[in-house]
């Protein structure tokens, strides 16, 4: 059966769909040819998948073929079984007849003989030629069909069906679609049935020595392509997997050593995607195929049905893992493979699965985690491809210019090299070659590290390049020479440059001149390598390059390789592609390697703008995820861009960064050398200063313990802990600080400035902060803001108490702890007086003020005292201030005090005398925090005297006559910024209020005139000696001095208590002269003893030990006796009971002369003569005088002489009406006592009823 | 730089990982074995931060080796980020492999706790199973430590040598 395979496949690409044979009974086909292929490709059509399930197929292809035709008659039969998929699906048998008779003799026999293989599937489609409108053409026709229908339709299956030629019946056409797919459909699953019992045959026999693959090959591709024809594809797609799966068991049976492929030319260039690479016919070998070729074939087969199923990413999956299983098995073969075979076809096989899969791909509505899975393949198919065309590229010497970051290093280092069986050798005509290689190595720049960084340079090589070329050389005897090298060459093994150290100047020409000593220059111009001379490196290169010339066939591969700028470019373009499809598929730690690649060679080719914003994109994930070690790799080339590109502001923040990362990473020289940086531009003109964030760098916390504390309106001093990361000291011009209020975040914070330009050390600096009044509230550091040189820089960097540790991110959720408390407004001192009793009025007295600070420092307060109106300060007199001592506390001294009539007795532990000067004291430091009492003596002024009142009716004196007031202003604060200021009053009065009272008036005119003296204040008097100068009209009796008995005295008055002196006096005659007084005076000489804790007390005097009388005066007022009477004047009563109007009566007043009117000045005419004139005062109308309403009488001057006024009056009125009244002009009225008085109204009843007074109007 | 998949399918519902999200970790250990005596051990804090990293192997340790495997542990997050939220399991064997090196990861439970990843080349799978679960109590320790601040650098010798004397008994 294996001859088969070369017309199988010929057969195959011959017939791409499936075909349906006409078998053209009555010419018809010409006729309906158009309509019947107008059907194709069939839509939705029904099929049977291989598990005998329907499935839906859109988009059936089918090809209507005569049965004439050459294509289907030229068949052998012995073909048939194998090649069945191509035979016709379906049999349309186009008949037509007009005549029952001819239908019954010629045409049911041919059609009998046609449709009698029981293996067709066939149907009849009866033609009818009749137009509609000729009936008897019409009849005809449906009389043949149902002959027709009779005869070959059964009860199970229809197999006729009808086209009226002139008709328009849609019906039929969707009948005979569906009979076509329904022959097609049952001669499917029978051919499927027949296939997979061949296929199972024939597996049975898989372990039997007459196995051949071939033919299982044969059977199970030929399934698989009638699935494919009938669009099954999933179907197809198993059978070739299955058919993989069996291949491998076959192939990895060790039974025979087998050959594997991949020695023609061409075959570096992978043929995964191309079916037709290579015809199988070629491949095969003995019972089966060759590996290397058959298995592209396979998934070439695999990925073109996936691609019909609209599958790309699963292209990609399989690809990938079939491109690492294949390369894998590469490995297994290299050393019978061309020189770096399997690195070429994986580069190519990675770049055509790639653009296949992208150009199949649409992006269309795939769900998101999908389309993150492709672009994860292509960015890995990519990666995969870059790598390997890496390990190409360095192979022929362009490692020198690959950047040896840890990405390709991880990646090229544990890569082994390839492992040919011989190392190729470079020709000896290659010399020239040799020269410019070597030249290449000696000038590739060894970009030295930025900064002057020294670091061992990353490896991109497993192991040395030259060692493992000449080991692998099989002519080269494993002598000394190559002993030698390899004890020479571990010095710089790993080193990662093939005898190149890139990175350090020191030992830059070490490997040439090595490998010089080797060779040597005439070794060298003799040529050919001989046998036993190890190759140089550039000889390796030269060799290795010949090697893939010869390998590789894809021009594009070759070319890219050919020149270092090619290469370059083609690097780019698959780090490119690798960094953008990961960055898609959200690996952004893939992409960001990828990335930083990109940045070095944009670096390399100075386009820096690019290659800074790479940089930028690297270090930022680094940092982010704190992963320094790698972070410490990248900065310092993102700095050297920002550097080149003159970014002043990205370069200092570089490094600040450089600076801030762990101490371990840099040396303590390398630091130094960011740290100069940072100053040296600091220091430069920078044309636009920029603000740099040093938050990393520079950290501060508060200093442990409690805040700050603070009053409202104090300054202070803020001392805060600031740690500096630069590696040397660095000196600041300015270092500021904000603050924050946790309470109001509004509000606008103001810096608060360092006095001093600090220098900050490394480590831990303590800066001291003067702080301006602040509002209440509690704050916390805010930002601290500095500038070195024309730098300004900022830190937010709180730090937890130790060294910065960039890596805590979660300081910053710390809380941060409040270093200022200002307390909100509240008293700091209160200054009250010490006594709440009154003061003696003008005489020098204490005044004591407690001072009582709250919980707040007096220290150097000033007292500013400012007495008001009518009270000034004794200034002779020394102040005194005392430790204060509650009045309970005092009270048995001030008792003891006050029995020694001492001004204050009480000895406190401190005190002492301030002098006052110009209105203000300093309060001594002792009493700044304990609450103290200053004495100050004052005196209140008041020019009036004291004036008594009469007991009878007393009269209060109003307080405020005795009220004055102190103004005080305490100035006090650290800065003499709180202010206190506060008028106090005190209370000063007379020591007594006098009232006087006649306690009685004796017969022979004497008064006792009672004295009565209460006393004002709190503490005792003591009553020397007491007299009245009496006023005009008053004389003391017995012409005395007016003092009581000397004997009685000294009287002691208690507080609040009262006492009186009774002087006896009597009226005497009124001088009229202006000189004399009109008012008393009570004079006193009397002392005070009293506590200046409590109240009155002896007067401040200069000289304390002499005692001092006090006078006191008081004024009183005594009024001689208002009336004096000298006549009386008595109404005497009715005579009769009632009063009536018209009737007459008498009214009398007796006058009675009481005593002389001598002594009146006034009557002094009127004595001479003994006539009174009277006076009656009446209403007119309401009484009506008989007889003389004034005149005279006679009085007789003696005293007690007496007459009686009669006047008789008639009341005109009735009512209550005012009676007259007796008036006597001449007598003053002080003078006239009326006894009984006379009343004030009088009832008039009305008059009697008379007839008298009635006269008749006709009479 | 032929990297094979884990045998993990990120395929999970939706509702699944919601369901899921609480109780996930947070913390990830990555070991990184390099030589067959080498292993570089890391753990991961939440925010992908490296809070402690050591070599633990006896093998020389070579100055280079260091980026590599912070390379490679780090490029490996990339997939630990993708599958930890699809996978029940705490212990992500070999999911991920970079040349003859393996990635193994332990996710620990919580929200505070970090991520633990293992690079290596060895197959002893209950030994690095039972390396990463004595780690993880560990660092469980650690972080009951008041003074500790969780996610911050572990700078305790004693957990460094702790673990350590870890590696060498079951690496």
């Amino acid at each position: 059966m294996a001859n088969y395979l070369s017309p199988f496949q010929t057969i195959k690409s011959a017939c791409d769909r499936l075909v349906i044979a006409v078998e053209d009974v009555s010419d018809l086909w010409p006729s309906v040819k158009e309509g019947f292929e107008q059907r194709l490709p069939f839509q939705k059509a029904c099929l049977n998948n291989k598990t005998r399930n329907p499935v839906f197929v859109e988009q059936l292809p089918a090809e209507f073929i005569l049965t004439t035709d050459p294509r289907l008659r030229s068949r052998f039969p012995q073909e048939q079984s194998v090649f069945w998929f191509r035979e016709p699906y379906a049999t349309v048998v186009l008949v037509t007849c007009e005549d029952l008779e001819e239908f019954k003799t010629i045409l049911k026999p041919r059609l009998k003989l046609i449709v009698q293989n029981d293996e067709k599937e066939w149907f009849i489609v009866f033609v009818s030629k009749a137009h509609p409108s000729n009936d008897q053409a019409t009849k005809m026709a449906k009389k043949v069909y149902a002959k027709l229908e009779v005869d070959f339709s059964s009860k199970k299956r229809e197999r006729c069906c009808k086209l009226d030629l002139h008709g328009t019946e849609s019906i039929f056409w969707e009948d005979l679609e569906s009979k076509m797919v329904e022959s097609i459909r049952n001669t499917l699953d029978r051919r499927v049935q027949f296939y997979e019992e061949e296929i199972r045959k024939l597996s049975e026999q898989r372990f039997l020595p007459v196995w051949n693959f071939c033919n299982f090959f044969i059977l199970k591709e030929s399934l698989a392509f009638m699935f494919e024809m009938a669009h099954l594809h999933e179907d197809s797609l198993r059978e070739y997997d299955e058919l993989e799966l069996c291949y491998l068991e076959t192939v990895n049976t060790p039974v025979r050593q087998r050959e594997f492929g991949g020695l023609d030319h061409g075959d570096d260039q992978a043929a995964l995607l191309n079916p037709v690479f290579k015809p199988l016919t070629q491949i095969i070998q003995d019972d089966s195929f060759r590996e290397f070729e058959f298995r592209q074939y396979l998934f070439a087969c695999q990925s073109k049905l996936l691609f019909k199923l609209s599958r790309p990413v699963e292209v990609a999956a399989r690809g990938y893992a079939f491109i690492i299983s294949f390369s894998k098995t590469l490995a297994l073969h290299e050393n019978a493979l061309p020189f770096c075979l399997r690195e070429a076809w994986v580069i190519t096989a990675c770049l055509a699965v790639i653009n296949s899969t992208s150009s199949h791909y649409d992006g269309g509505v795939v769900a998101p985690d999908v389309e993150k899975e492709f672009y994860r393949l292509q960015g890995d198919l990519y990666s995969l491809c870059r790598i390997k065309f890496m390990r190409l590229a360095y192979l022929i010497g362009y490692g020198v210019e690959m950047e040896r970051s840890p990405a390709n290093s991880a990646s090229l280092s544990m890569l082994p090299w390839p492992r040919p069986a011989v190392w190729p050798v470079s020709s000896p005509d290659a010399s020239s070659e040799v020269f410019a290689k070597e030249k290449i190595i000696l000038q590739a720049n060894p970009g030295a590290k930025h900064f002057d960084i020294q670091r061992k340079p990353l490896p991109l090589e497993p192991s040395s390049l030259l060692r493992e070329a000449n080991r692998r050389r099989a002519s080269l005897s494993i002598g000394n020479v190559s002993e030698l090298l390899d004890s020479r060459h571990s010095v710089t093994d790993g080193s990662g440059a093939d005898g190149v150290s890139k990175f350090s100047p020191s030992s830059k020409t070490n490997p040439s001149s090595m490998s010089r000593n080797f060779s040597g220059p005439v070794n060298f111009e003799s040529s050919s390598p001989s046998l036993d001379r190890p190759m140089r490196l550039s000889e390796i290169h030269v060799a290795a390059e010949h090697a893939l010339k010869r390998t590789i066939s894809d021009l594009d591969l070759l070319k890219s390789l050919s020149t270092l700028q090619d290469f370059e470019q083609k690097y780019m373009e698959l780090t490119k592609g690798a960094a953008d499809k990961y960055h898609n598929s959200c690996w952004k730690r893939h992409g960001v390697a990828l990335d930083r690649e990109i940045a070095a060679l944009c670096f390399k080719h100075g386009n820096f703008d690019l290659a800074a914003k790479s940089y930028e994109k690297v270090c930022a994930l680094y940092a982010g995820e704190g992963w320094q070690d790698l972070l410490a790799e990248v900065l310092p080339n993102l700095a050297e861009c920002q550097k080149i590109l003159n970014d002043q502001a990205g370069y200092l923040s570089s490094c600040v960064r450089l600076l801030s990362l762990d101490n371990v990473l840099f040396s303590t020289k390398e630091r130094r050398a960011f740290q100069s940086e940072v100053v040296r531009l600091a220091h430069s003109e920078m044309k636009h200063p920029v603000p740099l964030n040093v938050s990393s760098l520079i950290t501060f916390a508060g200093n442990p313990g409690p805040p700050l504390e603070l009053s409202d309106g104090d300054p202070g001093t803020l001392s805060v802990t600031v740690w500096s990361g630069f590696p040397d000291d660095i000196a600041l011009e300015s270092l500021s600080m904000t603050l924050v209020a946790t309470n109001n975040v509004d509000e606008g914070v103001e810096a608060i400035k360092c006095s001093d330009a600090p220098v900050l050390k490394p480590g831990r600096n303590t800066v001291t902060l003067a702080l301006p009044p602040q509002k209440p509230g509690s704050y916390v550091l805010g930002v601290l803001t500095g500038q070195i040189g024309h730098l300004r820089f900022r830190s937010h960097g709180f730090s937890k108490g130790g060294p910065p540790d960039s890596d805590d991110f979660m300081s910053f959720e710390k809380p941060t702890k409040p270093v200022l408390k200002v307390f909100k407004p509240r008293p700091l001192v209160d200054i009250v007086a010490a006594i709440s009793s009154a003061l003696l009025m003008n005489e020098p007295q204490w005044v004591g003020l407690i001072v009582k600070p709250m919980n707040y420092s007096l220290r150097g307060a000033i007292l500013h005292i400012d007495p008001g109106p009518e009270l000034m300060i004794e200034e002779s007199q020394m102040i005194e201030i005392e430790d204060y001592m509650s009045v309970m506390e005092r009270m048995p001294q001030i008792t003891e005090s006050i029995a020694l009539e001492n001004v204050s007795s009480i000895s406190t532990e401190k005190s002492e005398q301030l002098l006052l000067g110009n209105g203000k004291i300093a309060l001594p430091d002792w009493a700044s925090d304990i609450t103290t009492v200053l004495w100050f003596p004052v005196r209140a002024i008041d020019d009036r005297m004291a004036r008594g009142t009469s007991a009878v009716y007393p009269q209060r004196q109003s307080v405020v006559d005795g009220m004055r007031t102190i103004a005080l202003k305490l100035v006090f604060g650290a800065f003499h910024n709180q202010i206190f200021e506060r008028t106090i009053a005190v209370h000063f009065t007379n020591p007594l209020h006098v009232s006087t009272r006649v306690v009685d008036k004796c017969n022979d005119g004497n008064l006792l005139l009672q004295v009565i003296m209460h006393s004002q204040v709190k503490a005792s008097i003591h009553i020397y000696d007491a007299w009245i100068d009496l006023q005009d009209g008053f004389v003391h009796i017995g012409k005395g001095d007016g003092r009581p008995i000397s004997s009685f005295f000294p009287v002691v008055i208690s507080p609040s208590s009262r006492a009186a002196i009774l002087f006896s006096i009597r009226l005497g005659s009124m001088t009229n002269e202006d000189e004399v007084p009109t008012e008393s005076i009570l004079n006193m000489r009397y002392g005070v003893s009293g506590d200046r804790n409590v109240g009155a007390h002896t007067p401040v005097s200069a000289n304390p030990g002499v005692e001092r009388e006090l006078l006191f005066k008081s004024t009183l007022i005594l009024q001689r006796p208002v009336l004096d009477p000298c006549l009386a004047v008595g109404f005497l009563p009715f005579s009769s009971d009632c009063l009536k109007v018209g009737q007459l009566v008498s009214m009398q007043w007796r006058v009675e002369r009481l005593k002389d009117l001598v002594e009146s000045p006034r009557s002094t005419l009127n004595v001479l003569q003994d006539e009174l004139l009277y006076e009656i005062n009446v209403n007119p109308d309401n009484w009506m005088i008989a007889g003389r309403k004034r005149g005279h009488v006679f009085l007789s001057t003696m005293q007690g002489s007496r007459v009686v006024i009669t006047v008789t009056c008639v009341p005109l009125i009735s009512g209550y009406v005012r009676p007259p009244q007796l008036g006597l002009p001449d007598v003053d009225d002080a003078n006239i006592s009326y006894n009984p008085a006379g009343p004030h109204l009088v009832c008039v009843l009305p008059p009697t009823l008379s007839s008298s007074f009635c006269v008749p109007a006709a009479a | 730089m032929e990297r094979e998949r884990g045998t993990l399918s990120p395929q999970a519902s939706t509702a699944d990982k919601i369901a899921r999200s609480h109780t996930i970790v947070e913390v990830r250990v990555l070991a990184c074995k390099v030589m067959a005596t080498t292993a570089c051990f890391i753990i991961v804090s939440r925010n992908d931060i490296p809070i402690y990293e050591a070599e633990v192997g006896s093998a020389m340790k070579k100055e280079e080796a260091a980026h590599q495997h912070q390379f490679i542990l780090h490029a490996a997050l990339d997939i630990v980020q993708d599958l930890a939220w699809t996978m029940s399991a705490m212990f992500l064997k070999a999911m991920d492999r970079f040349n003859d090196l393996v990635v193994s990861v332990y996710v620990t439970a919580g929200h505070i706790l970090p991520i633990l990843m293992l690079l290596h080349d060895s197959r002893n799978e209950d030994g690095i199973k039972s390396f990463f679960q004595e780690v993880h109590e560990l660092y469980i320790k650690i972080l009951l430590n008041p003074l500790y601040l969780p996610g911050s650098r572990i700078t305790s010798s004693h957990f460094d040598t702790k673990v350590r004397a870890l590696a060498r008994k079951y690496l």
